[in-house]
């Protein structure tokens, strides 16, 4: 279980997160909803080791505690974010950005298995694995980022706006493969604007206004939720 | 005359790219511009002088010291100088401008050693100082292995930055550091290493021009300035870039002093850097978008 007690996060004077608690279960599909800088990014930074909280807080993986630990050794603990914008090296190829995603020791075992569930999973990559991922669409190089976190062997795995600037035909089909891959036990922890299609796969969700946590429940709970349906859902 | 330009312009240019692929290593992945990277050379063809003259070591022997202590060296000094520089440093282009003036201080201090150490006249040792006659050009042997030497050690890293997950990781970190982060590469200890590396070509530079060139305390800036041309021909980062642009720089230099007038090599040298400048700022192997 990857459990938040009590984040708080500050970018200058301004508090991004206030006290926010949160916690999801392996293999549980969780999404985070709210409007623009209601501090959704924040928390999954804050849990990638990619900003600093502020002191006191606890993030505990399994009930140890992972905060304050640098960056990059967040991935080898089961842990892997894709982040907005995707983050994907464009100027190498689909192959290396691959192989760069089992860069973390743990994610060595296995590789080879793990490099065909990707290419099964994502059937264009493996078309296209010599390509220059820049020369890749939206759509395509979104999977290039999942892949290469899926790559690193995550017991969660963290997205930050999937679906942003992608065509609703790619969405879809982007949210059918991340269905396939909560189905392989891989717990997602999923930040969305495109509330309708995030809730499709959730579990669970929270919903999150100036850097607090102001509700929670299942998936199907906050789909009759009113205040989600008015601000969300285009909903009276 | 013709065959014996275009050999000698082989292995200056060879030269000039195992020079410049440290600094370009240094450059595009640690993002320090190295201003004493020259005086590193010289430094290291110092040593291996020392290690002939006084221990009667031969200069490939002597490589196989000298290459480790400037990776030492190299590695120290990231670790004192400029890893305050790099936790202060708010941005890439604040890291380039503050380690430039570290490194131009670093430059006169390594000079300053090297002339109270050796004095400021031209050095040279004689090493496999026999002509070799090659398609009726005679040549010294020691050229010939210069150019080796520089061909081997060149694509030996290409080879392993480009066909590895280590050097794929390495360069990365040149391209994307906030994206090698995620995948749990440690970008600080990245850019350390490729800094070291720098260093340690920076040393195999000199100890192979110390075996067919004479050299004094002052001559690095000169090494670095082509080195530093060369980079930005070839594009920053870019490992075999630089190899294609020295070994052009190399020619150009050599067919000018050969068939116009030496005096003008320096000229020539400039005059392409121009024009480059003008026509490809992003480097002859560069790409547009950096």
């Amino acid at each position: 279980m990857l459990e938040v007690f009590d984040l708080s996060l500050r970018y200058g004077k301004h508090l991004a997160l206030d006290g926010v608690a949160t916690n999801i279960e392996r293999g549980e599909t969780v999404v985070i909803l709210g409007a623009n800088g209601a501090g959704k990014s924040s928390l999954l930074k804050a849990i990638a080791g990619l900003v600093k909280p502020d002191k006191g807080v606890q993030i505990k993986l399994d009930g140890n505690p992972i905060a304050g630990l640098p960056p990059h050794l967040i991935p080898s603990m089961g842990i892997a974010l894709v982040p907005e914008g995707r983050g994907v090296f464009g100027d190498l190829t689909v192959e290396q950005n691959l192989l760069l995603g089992a860069y973390s020791s743990r994610a060595r075992s296995g590789e080879e298995a793990r490099r065909r569930h990707v290419y099964e999973l994502f059937p264009k990559l493996a078309e296209r694995r010599r390509q220059t991922v820049n020369t890749m669409s939206g759509g395509e190089q979104q999977m290039v980022a999942i892949a290469r976190a899926l790559m690193s062997k995550p017991d969660y795995l963290m997205l930050d706006e999937p679906s942003l600037g992608l065509a609703p035909v790619v969405v879809t089909e982007l949210f059918e493969t991340l269905g396939r891959v909560r189905e392989t036990g891989v717990a997602l922890l999923i930040v969305e604007q495109n509330v309708r299609i995030s809730l499709s796969v959730a579990d669970r969700g929270y919903l999150m206004e100036a850097g607090r946590i102001v509700g929670e429940g299942t998936a199907a709970a906050l789909r009759r939720n009113s205040a989600v349906q008015r601000a969300f859902l285009g909903m009276a | 005359m013709l065959t014996t330009a275009i050999i000698a312009g082989l292995v200056l240019g060879g030269t000039y790219a195992l020079v410049a692929m440290g600094l370009t290593l240094q450059y595009g992945i640690a993002r320090i511009m190295n201003l004493a990277y020259g005086e590193t050379m010289i430094a290291a063809a110092f040593a291996a002088f020392v290690l002939k003259n006084a221990l009667g070591l031969n200069p490939m022997a002597g490589l196989l010291l000298v290459v480790p202590a400037g990776f030492a060296f190299g590695y120290a000094i990231y670790g004192v100088m400029m890893r305050p520089l790099v936790a202060r440093a708010g941005d890439r282009s604040a890291l380039e401008i503050d380690s430039i003036l570290a490194t131009f201080g670093l430059l006169f201090v390594i000079q300053g050693v090297l002339l109270v150490l050796f004095g400021s006249n031209y050095m040279s040792y004689s090493y496999l100082n026999i002509p070799v006659s090659i398609l009726g050009a005679n040549i010294a042997a020691n050229r010939l292995l210069a150019l080796g030497l520089a061909l081997t050690i060149g694509l030996t890293l290409y080879g392993l930055l480009r066909y590895t997950r280590w050097g794929t990781a390495i360069r990365a970190v040149a391209v994307a550091p906030q994206s090698a982060v995620l995948v749990g590469i440690d970008v600080n200890r990245a850019a350390r290493f490729a800094f070291a590396l720098g260093g340690a070509l920076a040393a195999a530079g000199g100890v192979v021009i110390s075996m067919y060139q004479t050299f004094t305390a002052t001559s690095g800036v000169t090494f670095t300035m082509k080195a530093l041309i060369v980079v930005i021909m070839g594009g920053v980062g870019n490992l075999l870039g630089a190899l294609s642009a020295g070994l052009i720089l190399g020619m150009v230099e050599t067919f000018v002093a050969t068939y116009l007038e030496p005096g003008l090599t320096l000229a020539a040298t400039y005059a392409i850097f121009l024009a480059l400048l003008l026509w490809r700022p992003q480097g002859l192997f560069g790409k547009a978008t950096r």
